[in-house]
């Protein structure tokens, strides 16, 4: 039984202000200018004229114990026993003295942790659970993020391409990560609309409710064996999975459908253009583990296109507007196909309403 | 033990190559922990089958609290008997994610006591999350963790834990306190936070400028978004050292500025800033240089969100500028003003950009007492089909103006 | 003035009404306060039933899950998502 009156909650969490490194405490908003000694590695100049040293990390999102602690010492031996995290998986060291700069990024790659991040380059793919942990995962997360990782990790340690490339992966539409407005989105699809399980359905679930949750209106209630279930319209289904959230008995995952799908040219900073929503490029790639190559390739025959053809700091949104996605499919070799076209809700805004077009 | 991992020839894949992986992570964890042993035999299998083996469990959680907790089994518990139970337990942030290595190594210490040793630094919403607890440990891990000053975050219908970006602790361009922001409404809303009331989920996002480096806008139903209303500074000497150091003061700053409101004739910048936008992107590329102003204060958008149900939306501008200083309470009594009739009128699984859409932003302003202004429409309308909702019939008295 | 329920009654009646509907419908929060204040009007408010549904899940009678969105129901036998 629960011990109520000696039981702590609503405490909230702690507050920030006793893990501020000193340098940071005794410069906060006081900071002048910053500026990036080699790609990773940032220095900030206050009006005091104090400095702090920025070192970042890769991280891996999904971390041991063990590894935190190993991150800890690092923090212990070079940061007074600070560090911090940053919004996409990243670790960063914050010191005052230059000379450790070196040492400290030695020490991080005997970790395993490549330093970068910074500036025109790849950061970390911000990600969702997928096999490890989700119930309507259509393809792993962790595992595409490691391999397009590998294969990309010269832009995050050298900071090489036009602008940020900022790639996202989300393992279903439900997007538990910033994908749709991502240079890169990598989003896991399901294409076989849900099974219905109808002996747990009547026990685990409440008609109405499965009913309501159905956006386009496909699921309906029944009697299936004179009892009360539901059927669905598989035509109208566009496989969101949110029937399947409300109730579990109407899996949509299916090794055979699901899969993998690439968006471009979204982004959520306002420098320079309006942040936009990222764009279908590719529909369709089918699982392959554990090292998605079609993926990895697919991604980086993009990047390259990009970077062989963008102006600095054109990100890829950016660089598409200007060339046009006619051009964007011709330059990249991907086909452009129905499915491209959108059927949603005011997808008559995206038709091409105008003859500015290239040829 | 580490002899008896199972064969996972598959994921064994992604131990090699240079990008730190998740899968050594698995592997360390595993060492002293069954837990995570029997998820690297569930994961390969996955591999194997391409497909996942988890369940929902919806109906777990601390005593008291309705969110923060996600609860998963997987659907094989005979061949993977430690992770039959596999929770998840979200754990509010501090701002910034800052840390002490003495409070994380805490953190470790209870998560190694209580559960499966993995973490993930950070979920997407912000939270520490703990991966992988068995429906007893729940509540041993929530009370170890608020003895050292951890509370859990949210999930569900309730307000998400809020999060932002470092701020004014290690950037020059916050126009805001970002940090002392997000604690101050964490707290004032942990009731919110903790017991779900609402159709669904309302995430706040604090953002220190307009580079958004926590994508409030389009990640949170309220983006609070840094920004300035008078000048931007100049250093005029930085200005000539960035062109005599080589850089193309006209073709990387001048003609990208989406204001067009800067000129360089190659001696001096200059800048119209009636007409700035400010997007930031002549401070980003000379930081030395430029700075935002000093009259500082935040633009409040509102509906962000991934695409379920009604397809994705960006945020819009609800409020083009106030002033941000505690107790932020004018931000405060319109947020409760918006969340009474969300509650009122909103559907379940409804988010608030959703229900402002569903309602007419117009009509939604009218509710919640806010006068509409040119700044949160990209254009006025373009369509004729306007519901006026009165109209004169010819005997009506004129009336003097009530 | 109508005399106010005590937040005792209306936590029993908010548990009947959850009984209820156990197995036809889910009931959100806001779907509980909504009923209470149709069926007694000014002996309720949103704060009272607010106090009330507090004190009606922690008093382990009724608990909060999650399928889409948050409701509030009995307990279920553990391992129940399972079946």
């Amino acid at each position: 039984m629960v011990d109520l009156k000696n039981r702590i909650t609503d405490i909230g969490p702690p507050h920030y202000e006793q893990f501020l490194p000193p340098v940071i405490k005794a410069n906060y908003g006081k900071w002048k200018y910053h500026e990036t000694l080699k790609p990773g590695v940032l220095k900030h100049v206050s009006e005091t004229g104090d400095a702090v040293i920025t070192v970042r990390a890769g991280g891996s999102r999904l971390m041991s114990i063990q590894k935190i602690r190993m991150i800890c010492d690092l923090a212990d031996k070079y940061c007074g026993g600070h560090l911090r995290f940053t919004s996409r998986h990243n670790i960063e060291f914050m010191f005052t003295e230059e000379e450790k700069i070196e040492p400290l990024i030695a020490d991080l790659k005997a970790l395993g942790h490549p330093v970068g991040g910074t500036g025109p380059g790849i950061t970390s793919i911000v990600h969702t659970q997928g096999w490890i942990h989700c119930h309507s995962a259509a393809t792993d997360a962790s595992g595409i993020v490691k391999s397009v990782m590998d294969d990309v990790i010269g832009h995050f340690e050298k900071a090489d391409l036009p602008a940020k490339c900022r790639i996202a992966l989300a393992c279903c539409l439900n997007m538990c990560g910033a994908v749709h407005c991502s240079d890169i989105a990598i989003l896991g699809v399901h294409r076989r609309p849900p099974t219905i399980n109808h002996d747990t359905l009547r026990k685990q679930c409440e008609i109405p409710n499965v009913v309501a949750s159905c956006p386009t209106a496909a699921i309906k209630p029944a009697e299936v064996d004179g009892n009360p279930s539901v059927e669905i319209d598989e035509d109208r289904c566009m496989f969101c999975a949110n029937c399947y959230t409300v109730c579990p008995s109407l899996p949509l995952n299916n090794a055979l459908n699901d899969g993998v799908s690439i968006w471009v040219g979204g982004k959520v900073s306002n420098a320079r253009h309006e942040p936009m929503f990222s764009k279908l490029a590719i529909p369709f790639i089918e699982n392959n583990p554990p090292r998605w190559p079609e993926v990895v390739g697919a991604i980086r025959n993009i990047i390259d296109v990009w970077r062989g053809d963008a102006n600095k700091y054109e990100r890829i949104g950016e660089w598409i507007e200007r060339i046009g996605w006619p051009k964007f499919f011709r330059m990249t070799g991907i086909e452009f196909e129905k499915v491209h076209i959108d059927d949603f809700k005011h997808a008559g805004l995206t038709y091409k309403r105008s003859t500015h077009l290239t040829y | 033990m580490a002899d008896d991992f199972p064969k996972t020839p598959l994921i064994d894949e992604l131990e090699k190559g240079p990008w730190p992986s998740f899968v050594t992570e698995i592997k360390m964890a595993a060492k002293d922990n069954a837990a995570p042993k029997d998820l690297l035999g569930l994961l390969e299998q996955s591999y194997d089958e391409k497909i996942c083996h988890w369940k929902h469990g919806g109906i777990v959680g601390v005593l008291g609290y309705g969110g923060g907790v996600i609860g998963r089994y997987n659907d094989l518990p005979e061949k993977y008997p430690n992770i039959s139970h596999f929770h998840t337990m979200r754990i509010n942030q501090p701002s910034g994610w800052y840390y002490s290595t003495e409070a994380l190594r805490k953190v470790c210490n209870i998560w190694e006591k209580h559960g499966s040793g993995l973490t993930n630094m950070h979920g997407s919403t912000g939270d520490i999350i703990l991966l992988g607890c068995t429906t007893d440990e729940l509540e041993p891990t929530f009370q170890d963790l608020a003895k050292e000053g951890f509370d859990i975050g949210g999930s569900g219908s309730d307000v998400r834990t809020p999060s932002c970006c470092l701020g004014k602790s290690r950037c020059e361009w916050a126009c805001y306190d970002t940090m002392a922001a997000c604690y101050d409404f964490t707290q004032e809303f942990q009731d919110e936070i903790h017991r779900p009331a609402f159709p669904y989920k309302f995430k706040f996002k604090f953002s220190g400028c307009p580079n958004d480096c926590v994508a409030s806008i389009a990640r949170s139903d309220m983006s609070i978004i840094g920004t300035w209303r008078d000048d931007i500074r100049m250093d005029k000497d930085a200005i000539t050292d960035y062109a005599s150091n080589g850089m193309d003061i006209q073709k990387d700053v001048v003609d990208l500025c989406p204001g067009k409101c800067i000129d360089w004739d190659g001696k001096e910048l200059s800048i119209d800033n009636s007409s700035c936008l400010h997007c930031m992107h002549c401070i980003n590329a000379m930081p030395k240089a430029l700075r935002p102003g000093t009259d500082t204060g935040a633009c409040i958008l509102l509906g962000s969100k991934a695409p379920i149900i009604e397809g994705a939306f960006l945020s819009s501008v609800l409020i083009p500028f106030i002033k941000m200083e505690p107790p932020y309470q004018e931000i405060k009594d319109l947020v409760e003003e918006m969340w009474d009739l969300w509650c009122e009128e909103g559907k379940n699984r409804e988010r608030i950009g959703e229900f402002i859409q569903r309602m007419g932003m117009g009509n939604f302003l009218e509710e919640i007492g806010v006068e509409p202004v040119a700044e949160m429409v990209a254009h006025p309308r373009e369509n004729p089909y306007v519901f006026y909702e009165e109209y004169y019939e010819e005997d009506d008295e004129e009336e003097d103006g009530d | 003035m109508a005399d106010m329920l005590s937040i005792d009654e209306v936590a029993d009646i908010m548990y009947e009404m959850v009984k209820e509907a156990t197995g036809m419908r889910k009931l959100k929060p806001m779907d509980l306060t909504k009923n209470l204040i149709e069926g007694y009007g000014e002996k309720v408010d949103k704060k009272l039933c607010k106090n009330a549904i507090r004190k009606l899940i922690e008093s382990e009678r009724c608990v909060y899950t999650y399928f889409g969105g948050s409701y509030i129901e009995l307990p279920h036998r553990e391992g129940a998502a399972n079946d």
